[in-house]
């Protein structure tokens, strides 16, 4: 996986694989932020490698548009929306890349440089590089934020991972949440059926829908070959199916982008129509559309702006290929302004995907929509050859697109590689034989054309020629299948010459069209496409006319139906059927002239709720292309463009001919407008004028393409990308759809980087516990078995559980099994993790569930589930034990870590030891501790300590409950805590119980050795407790029995208690514990801090990206990590337990604590004796400067090795040599 | 005197958190992780000084008695916890004290007392009077704060800190006029400069 390891990680911050200059603006005349953050200081983006001219001017116009986002708190947003196109000089060069923006293009953003130049991938085309930030807006949509979301687990998740992880990508689990968030986005929206009323209602909408739901079922598709791949172990394969994931996955979203635009669209006027409606009924003469004027302020600066701007720097060619490139990648309708600029027929095309519905007359617009709504008998016209350039152009764009983003991504195999030539040469081919179709048709624009044509031509056969010579190159020199970076650059600079060469002819194709109306022709599909030399691809170009055909026209069936804005035809909006049904002549321009006075033409409409349609339309339908893009470049926040002066520029650059002078001037002052919007941006002198030469302007468009051959032109570019596919994939389509319309509460899951669920909705937490597509993920069903009464009830969680058994049933396809998963559940629940006491209230309800739903559908499964709740409520225990391993990955493999051979210790005991505690027993004197072999006495204290600690229960350590009410709730913490501070006190006492010096000496020794067995044990309790009782004040303090001690001896307590430090949170001990194999029994306490930090540091709910509050399982899995951790260890030592030796102990042990209840604290009482035994003038007069705390002194022996563990206090280091 | 010092070595100290604990200094980690370093250790500023403290919240063990001795013994300063809402905490720290004094055998040793939970407001079950009355008798300012809230959680920890910086402050001077008495100009250079090149260890 070298190439996507090559990709640094979406989150990293060293992205930046490309060096950038901080170059601060100096043309900012505009200074008047002090913000800190201000979008002045981070523009002009200076481009990589000293293009700044180029921006340097967009920057200048662009200053007031920073200075409303320097209002905006510098808050790092995951996806961008370019708000202005931005085309830098450079794209390529050595090291870095610069990215041209689309209005509207959406962008993944991975890293911000400090000079606002962003590190993000182009959805559009998956193209990595450097875009500049101001040009651009946070986009965060309500509706989006599930997908978007998703898109960036999806993206984080594909990156992480090598394509050998099968545990990921075998359950498909990282598909749910594309899928989910694409419902979301429907539901949302309402508009998640086919039949749902928006849907029905707004053509735009469901093709959109479609198209999004189509590239859904692709990438559903694609993910089942890269199981297969996986499956196979083709390593290449599966990082090649992943990069086209990964594209798809962007694709998805853009159209999800798409589609909300264009409901955003349809909604907007929506508001202030009802009031309008009213309005308009009172007279019937329709009043001015309202506030469009300053709609125009708003929206249409900037667009013209950079029409103006093009036409300034006598680049119109240059845009103009954007503008159309635009046309096929372009997000939303309205999005390119510069296609306006350049071509009649993307305004039409705008308006009529969006219909002239923008407008602020509700009537008008509904009566519009409705006519839309059905399949327009103007819809067949598929062979228009405006229609098939579009199409063509729009396949030639989809393929370079996608050849360019595998180039990004630096992925490309030989194969892959020459396919996507061909695929790109073929459609290429066929765009010229179009262009061509053009130029027959009509010889007077061919000198116009025939220039772009030949460049587009060269740039595609040195695109075909790069492409082979690399192949050829490779085949000599490499071994593997891979093309190397460099060779990325050139394919790169060549395809994006044919993107630019491409864009300009057929920007001046359409321009001619324009001029020369539109015709019908019929396409042979038998030879179809110019040839090029691809006979080096080594590869068959196979089928490139089928590719093109039959799909085609199959889209544009599918596309024309709702195309037609057209007022004056009878349409029947229940029949969607796309099916054309009549042939209108086409070819005769219908010039429609503009009739701004007399608004009003009736159209018959045959809606079956026309009651509030009054139709109103044609005023509107004038200006209905600039209102479209006014009405989807309506956004408040849009900054004001600054006036520029170039209002009287040269127009028309390429306009040799103008067949009628009408025309020509029509042209003209649409020209103007263009400009005339530009400078009414920012000022409103211009405003009137330039809403009458906006409604000119548009007028001149309806005269050249009349309605009629409207509609077909009107098919949106980039469903096109798509409905290549579609015809083949309707099934996949609806699959997907009935995967969509299931009930999901997906959307409500939260996840981590690593894909796992940190938080959810109950329903969304039952529905992962049952998920049908794989077996559920061993950790997070113990952590919910394990945790669930934290965060419901259990009558709560038998509802949900019910509840996903009935709602499943809708889905046909997935019921069988998500049905027996949740039977399933309920099973593992009354067999293993029933607690009677708090489960007991949900009994009633599975006895019901299973008698009434179960048993209709799962009979035997219903009688078990019966059975088990029958036995439970009698049961003392679980039914089916819990083992260890059901908790914790390792705790899997737990059980054999010690090979049952080994051969058991022999209890190191002598004859007179065990006779000594026969006498014991029998009511003889009671022996010392001094008697018994450290070995021995370290082996019983550990097997008793590991019963206990063995017998402790997950449930104890849950939501603090050994602190709360004396430890009640958890008996067995309480019992293993309790042994522990007993055998600590133990320790003291037999210290203190001597007079004499050497005799406590002997006692320390021999409790160092027993501490030194217990290490060797691994029974970091036990010495934990040991060397807690060695080092409290009682007998630290007693400095004449430890002068007796060897320093031997104390040297290895103090590596002793090194090992069991707590300080920064027990680090040594837990990088002991780390990889430590059991048998081992770590110190309880280090758990139980941990535990209640978790619980009380992890608040009990979060609130997802989608502003639900959902419970936060984070919390629950920490919970159960370290529950788990613990239970690692809780396999019992192979040792012999002695049993008289045990009772000693035990009854040391006690007699230790009866004193502990008969008198004050144990501690209190140690520290007299102590005092008693050493009284503390001596200590004080050798420590006159410090007072006796050792911790500070450094001097004690055991002052907590501070001064080796390097936190030395100045206080310490200066007062350790006194 | 910081102030004499031309050169301020980044100063640590250990401090520990007693009583209804569950104080956690930093809740605003969304996720608390005990295992990370942040969990344990926090830096702060005060009068113009970082200080680097390590906190011992001993949460969750309360039940190891035996242990507490060395709990207390590890810790410089300390922030006596009881919750407002609960008496049997407040009457706690008095023990708790006394146990501090005693094994520091300092009566000196920095403390700051906390009434946390402060948002539970109406469940209060200590007097703030009450409790303001008896840190003044114990000589230990007193905060009322919100680990949930965030309130006052940093002013307890500052106040702390400054506490602890004087103290050190003070026993550097003393120091050095001993040293200044006990030693040569020469020896006392020497040792200084030793203790320069610790105090760089330190940093390191």
């Amino acid at each position: 996986m070298a190439m996507l390891n090559s990709q640094p990680a979406r989150s990293s911050l060293q992205v930046a694989p490309l060096a950038i200059q901080k170059t601060r603006s100096n043309g900012s005349s505009v200074a008047d932020s002090s913000d800190p953050y201000s979008q002045s200081q981070i523009t002009p983006p200076a481009t990589p490698n000293g293009s700044q001219e180029d921006l340097y001017t967009q920057a200048q116009e662009h200053v007031q548009m920073e200075i409303e986002m320097a209002n905006e708190p510098p808050v790092f947003h995951n996806f961008l929306r370019a708000f202005y196109p931005f085309q830098p000089e450079n794209i390529v060069n050595d090291s870095t890349v610069t990215l041209p923006l689309n209005e509207g293009d959406v962008v993944l953003v991975h890293s911000i440089h400090t000079n606002g130049w962003a590190d993000g991938t182009l959805l559009v085309n998956g193209a990595r590089g450097w875009l500049p930030t101001n040009y651009c807006e946070a986009y965060d949509p309500d509706e989006m934020r599930s997908l978007l979301k998703a898109l960036l687990n999806f993206w984080d998740m594909m990156r992480a991972t090598c394509g050998n992880d099968s545990e990921m990508f075998g359950n498909q689990e990282f598909m749910k949440g594309i899928i989910a968030g694409v419902r979301y986005l429907l539901e949302r929206t309402h508009c998640l059926t086919r039949e749902s009323p928006l849907v029905q209602q707004y053509d735009g909408l469901r093709r959109n829908r479609k198209s999004l739901l189509s590239e859904l079922s692709c990438l559903v598709k694609t993910a089942r070959r890269l199981h297969d791949a996986q499956r196979m172990g083709n390593v290449e394969e599966v990082n090649e199916v992943v990069d086209e994931m990964i594209l798809r996955a962007f694709k998805i979203v853009t159209k999800g982008v798409r589609f909300l635009d264009v409901l955003e669209e349809e909604r907007r006027p929506l508001v202030p129509t009802i009031a309008a409606i009213t309005a308009a009924e009172d007279n019937q003469v329709p009043p001015t559309p309202p506030a469009e004027s300053s709609n125009f302020d708003a929206g249409y600066g900037p667009a013209a702006d950079a029409g103006s701007r093009a036409e300034d720097d006598g680049e119109t060619a240059e845009r103009a290929q954007y503008a159309a490139s635009d046309v096929a990648r372009s997000l939303t309708p309205a999005e390119n302004r510069l296609s306006s600029v350049c071509t009649h027929i993307t305004n039409a095309r705008r308006l009529s995907q969006v219909g002239p519905l923008q407008i602020h007359r509700p009537s008008s617009t509904l009566s519009h929509r409705l006519s839309i709504a059905g399949p327009s008998p103007l819809a067949h016209s598929q062979n228009l050859v405006s229609e098939k350039l579009n199409a063509c152009h729009d396949i030639f764009l989809s393929h370079l697109g996608s050849f360019i983003g595998r180039l990004h991504l630096q992925s490309q195999s030989r194969p892959s590689l020459a396919r996507a030539v061909k695929q790109s040469a073929t459609s290429g081919g066929q765009l010229l034989v179009v262009v061509d179709v053009v130029c027959t048709h009509n010889a007077a624009v061919i000198d116009v054309l025939e220039q772009s044509r030949a460049a587009m031509y060269d740039r595609i056969q040195e695109l075909v020629h790069t492409a082979r010579d690399i192949l050829a190159n490779a085949t000599l020199d490499m071994e593997e299948d891979v093309i190397v970076p460099q060779d990325n650059g050139r394919l790169l600079g060549a395809a994006t010459g044919c993107v630019k060469a491409t864009g300009e002819c057929v920007a001046k194709t359409k321009w001619v069209i324009e001029r020369i109306g539109d015709f019908e022709f019929e396409f042979d599909n038998g030879s179809l496409g110019v040839n090029f030399d691809l006979s080096a691809l080594t590869l068959v170009r196979e089928e490139k006319d089928s590719k093109y055909c039959p799909s085609e026209s199959a889209s544009i069936a599918g596309s024309t139906v709702s195309e037609t804005p057209t007022a004056s035809t009878a349409i029947s909006v229940t029949s969607s059927a796309p099916v054309p049904s009549v042939v209108l002549s086409i070819d005769k321009p219908l010039p429609d002239v503009p009739q701004v006075t007399s608004p009003i033409t009736e159209q018959p409409v045959s809606h079956p709720l026309p009651s509030n349609s009054r139709p109103q339309s044609l005023p509107m339908r004038d200006r209905a292309s600039s209102v479209v893009q006014t009405a989807s470049y309506n956004r408040a926040d849009l900054p004001p463009l600054p006036r520029i002066s170039t209002a009287s520029l040269p127009m028309d650059t390429y306009s040799p001919l103008e067949p009628s002078s009408t025309n020509g001037s029509d042209f003209r002052s649409f020209r103007s407008e263009s400009m005339t919007a530009s400078s009414s941006g920012s000022g409103s002198t211009y405003l009137s004028r330039h809403s009458e030469s906006s409604i000119l302007s548009q007028t001149s468009t309806r005269a050249t393409t009349p309605d009629s051959t409207q509609a077909p032109r009107n098919q949106p570019s980039f469903s096109d990308l798509s409905t290549t596919e579609t015809t083949s994939q309707a099934e996949e389509v609806d699959d997907v759809e009935s995967r969509l319309i299931e009930k999901t509460f997906a959307h409500e899951l939260v996840f981590n980087k690593e894909g796992q669920v940190t938080g959810g909705s109950l329903p969304a937490l039952v529905e992962r516990l049952t998920t049908h597509e794989s077996t559920p993920d061993a950790m997070f069903v113990s952590t919910f078995y394990l945790t669930f009464r934290l965060f419901c009830t259990p009558t709560a969680l038998t509802q949900a559980l019910v509840e996903r058994f009935d709602y499943v049933g809708e889905s046909s396809t997935i019921a069988a099994p998500v049905r027996l998963r949740t039977y399933n559940v309920f099973k593992g629940w009354l067999e293993s993790h029933w607690r009677e006491e708090t489960d007991r209230e949900a009994l009633d309800l599975i006895k019901e569930f299973a008698q009434v739903k179960l048993a209709a559908i799962l009979p035997s499964a219903a009688k078990r589930l019966l059975d088990l709740a029958e036995k439970v409520s009698v049961a003392d225990g679980a039914l089916v034990p819990r083992f260890v391993s059901s908790m914790g990955k390792s705790g899997a493999t737990g059980t054999h870590y010690i090979p049952a051979e080994t051969p058991v210790p022999a209890p190191a005991m002598t004859r007179s030891q065990t006779n000594a505690l026969t006498a014991w027993k029998a009511g003889g004197s009671c022996p010392s501790i001094l008697d018994f072999d450290p070995l021995e006495i370290a082996r019983q204290l550990t097997i008793k300590q590991m019963s206990l600690f063995c017998s402790i229960l997950p449930e104890e350590l849950l939501g603090s409950k050994w602190t709360k009410l004396a430890g009640v709730g958890a008996p067995n913490v309480k019992a293993m805590s309790a042994f522990t501070t007993g055998l600590s006190n133990l320790v003291a006492d037999t210290i203190l119980q001597y007079d004499e010096v050497k005799k406590r000496a002997l006692v320390i020794k021999h409790w160092i050795k027993i501490a030194s067995q217990c290490s060797s044990l691994h029974n970091y309790d036990a010495l934990m407790a040991i060397t807690c009782a060695l080092t409290d004040t009682s007998i630290k303090r007693l400095k004449m029995t430890w002068d007796t001690v060897s320093v031997k001896r104390k040297e290895m307590l103090k590596s002793l208690q090194s090992t069991v430090d707590f300080n920064q949170n027990y680090k040594a001990l837990r990088a002991r514990l780390h990889d430590r194999v059991p048998p081992c029994l770590p110190f309880l306490g280090m758990f139980l801090t941990d535990l209640t930090f978790v619980d009380v540091g992890n608040p009990a709910t979060k609130t997802s990206d989608t502003g639900l509050v959902v419970i936060n399982f984070d919390k629950h899995t920490r919970t159960a990590k370290s529950i788990g951790e613990l239970q690692r260890f809780q396999i019992p030592y192979r040792l012999t337990e002695v049993a008289d030796l045990q009772e000693w102990l035990s009854s040391q042990i006690d007699r230790v604590r009866e004193k502990d209840k008969a008198g004050a604290n144990t501690q209190a009482s140690h520290y007299r004796k102590s005092l008693l035994l050493e009284p503390r003038e001596v200590q004080q007069l050798r420590t006159p400067v410090e007072p006796p705390t050792p911790a500070v002194t450094g001097s004690g022996m055991f002052a907590w090795m501070r001064s080796n563990s390097g936190t030395t206090t100045a206080t310490q280091s200066l007062s350790a040599p006194l | 005197m910081p102030s004499r010092f031309t050169y301020q070595p980044v100063r640590e100290y250990h401090v520990v958190v007693l009583g209804a604990a569950q104080f956690v200094h930093n809740e605003w980690i969304e996720s608390y992780d005990p295992t990370i370093e942040d969990s344990y250790r926090t830096q702060v500023t005060v009068d113009g000084r970082q200080v680097v403290l390590e906190i011992l919240d001993t949460a969750g063990t309360d039940q190891f008695v035996a242990m507490r001795d060395l709990f207390l013994k590890s810790g410089q300063g300390f922030l006596l916890v009881f919750s407002i809402a609960s008496r049997s905490s407040f009457d706690e720290l008095a023990t708790l004290r006394e146990e501090i004094l005693r094994i520091k055998d300092d009566d000196t040793v920095p403390i700051v007392m906390v009434g946390n939970k402060a948002d539970l407001e109406d469940q209060r079950a200590v007097d703030r009077a009450r409790a303001f009355g008896v840190s003044r008798s114990w000589n230990a300012p007193y905060y009322e704060s919100s680990a949930r809230t965030r309130t006052n959680v940093d002013e307890v920890f500052i106040d702390l800190c400054r506490q602890l910086c004087r103290r050190e402050d003070k026993l550097e001077e003393q120091a050095r006029d001993e040293l200044g008495q006990k030693m040569s100009d020469e020896a006392a250079k020497k040792r200084r400069r030793r203790r320069r090149r610790k105090e760089k260890c330190v940093i390191l």
